[in-house]
């Protein structure tokens, strides 16, 4: 019993010394970016990681999920250098918190949605083909925030399908959520972003062209108060040629970067 | 309101009501052989039911979806009977009732220990038969055990989570239970009903557990 009470004693003091001392020594904090991205972008990223870091000498974590769950963690004081959301609004949440390093918001990628399938053969080749009754659950990213859920609303919306086939909506948190049900087949189908339908063993069944959807937009912005030097290599980074290519090999429109 | 409170309040304690009923005969019936038999395998057969209550829930709703999702034959064997599980609330029942099983078992199967085995002895010699013993002696004297079992299991299931996102989903009016709807109104930005909801789950919580006092403190 004492010798535990000393054991648990000993533990409480280490706990409250770690609690003291910084998680990072001053002088090699500024060498490691949390990037807080889009869950859209994992392949992207995770690709053009390693010579981010070769190019720029910066560890880079990326910290991956819906873009609405990224914008209430940073607005909660997540320590999160770089901000990519796949949206505007999700990017407007942090903005509005005070939370975006002035001037640094761009507007990054631009992206298209996709229909997608599970691998039987359900023939779905335009939007109205989701009437079809084989088509039971279409899995989407949770159209209340998660960016690629609130495009799908929209595009189901400008075609009048949103009352008829909201029923059958599966919502998920990430946009790769939607994307692994209907990869496992529990879901019929899914909207997904077309970038998504490439990394994934689904049946693409069409991709939404550009002028019968929504405006799809992938801000950057780096976060208030966390400029640091080895952030703004990493940010400058990410609008380089050399990341700008990698986008492209992904299926990503790299916009030009300077206007909002 | 992104969502209804108390269509979502009164979903999630019909499914958790649901699931307890559907978990109590089998869950009693395993509590009771648990107590009173010894056979080969009894360790292995103890430990599978009490796995659910260690393992983490997400963990067990992967293996749930495994089991009924379209992967599996067993699924598959299902949705072709047009039984549609996966994403209905009929998952969400399974979740709750898997995770609340080890609970309403381990409790009864300790009020079923406590009963006097001469009870049932004297009744066995009277003629009784087996089920019958079970359902006018074992059972009776084992019913406050019974009871707090099952409002444990209730307990459990209403706070279900990691299991129910898995098979489930959170599908607002369809499959949306009240853990589950805190969870994605905080992450979708709407904390004020987040808090609502989580008012709400503060007040069944309140209700069950002077519930349980009271069944406690009435029965001595």
């Amino acid at each position: 019993m004492t010798r535990l009470a000393r054991i648990a004693a000993a533990v409480a003091v280490a706990l409250a010394g770690a609690a003291r001392a910084p998680a990072v020594p001053a002088a090699v904090a500024g060498d490691e970016v949390v990037v807080s991205a889009a869950s859209s972008l994992t392949d992207l990223l995770r690709e053009i990681a390693p010579d981010c870091e070769r190019t720029t000498g910066v560890r880079v974590r990326l910290n991956l999920g819906g873009s609405n769950a990224l914008a209430r963690q940073i607005v909660n004081g997540a320590p999160a250098d770089i901000f990519l959301s796949a949206d505007a609004a999700q990017m407007d949440v942090v903005e509005r918190a005070g939370l975006v390093e002035p001037g640094t918001r761009r507007d990054w990628l631009a992206n298209q949605l996709a229909v997608i399938v599970r691998g039987s053969g359900i023939p779905v080749s335009g939007p109205r083909d989701l009437l079809d009754r084989r088509v039971r659950r279409i899995a989407v990213g949770d159209p209340a925030a998660v960016p690629s859920g609130v495009y799908a609303r929209a595009y189901l919306e400008r075609h009048q399908l949103w009352p008829v086939l909201q029923d059958r909506l599966v919502p998920f948190a990430t946009v790769r959520g939607a994307l692994a049900a209907v990869a496992s087949g529990d879901a019929d189908a899914g909207i997904v972003f077309a970038t998504d339908a490439r990394v994934a063993t689904v049946r693409l069944a069409f991709v939404v062209p550009r002028d019968a959807g929504p405006r799809i937009v992938y801000p950057m912005a780096l976060v208030r108060g966390r400029a640091t030097p080895a952030a703004r290599k990493v940010f400058d980074y990410l609008r380089s040629e050399a990341a700008r290519a990698a986008c492209e090999r992904f299926g990503f429109i790299p916009l030009d970067g300077s206007r909002r | 309101m992104p969502v209804q409170i108390w269509e979502v309040t009164a979903f999630t304690i019909a499914v958790a009501l649901a699931a307890t009923l559907a978990t109590s005969v089998p869950a009693v019936l395993l509590a009771w052989v648990l107590a009173r038999r010894t056979f080969p395998g009894k360790a292995l057969v103890e430990t599978l039911a009490s796995l659910p209550l260690v393992m983490p829930p997400v963990a067990t709703g992967l293996l749930l979806l495994w089991a009924v999702g379209r992967r599996s034959a067993f699924g598959r064997a299902l949705e072709s009977a047009g039984i549609d599980v996966i994403f209905t609330w009929k998952a969400v029942v399974l979740a709750m009732a898997v995770m609340g099983f080890p609970l309403l078992v381990r409790t009864a199967r300790a009020g079923f220990e406590q009963v006097n085995r001469r009870y049932e002895a004297m009744a066995a010699t009277l003629g009784a038969s087996p089920s019958r013993i079970f359902l006018t002696v074992s059972l009776p004297l084992a019913s406050r055990s019974v009871v707090a079992g099952a409002l444990l299991a209730f307990s459990r299931a209403l706070g279900e989570f990691g299991a129910t996102v898995m098979v489930a989903g959170s599908i607002p009016g369809r499959t949306l239970t009240l853990p589950v709807a805190i969870y994605s109104l905080a992450e979708t930005g709407h904390d004020r009903a987040a808090g609502q909801l989580m008012l709400v789950s503060v007040a069944i919580a309140f209700a069950a557990v002077a519930a349980a006092n009271r069944l406690q403190s009435s029965g001595r």
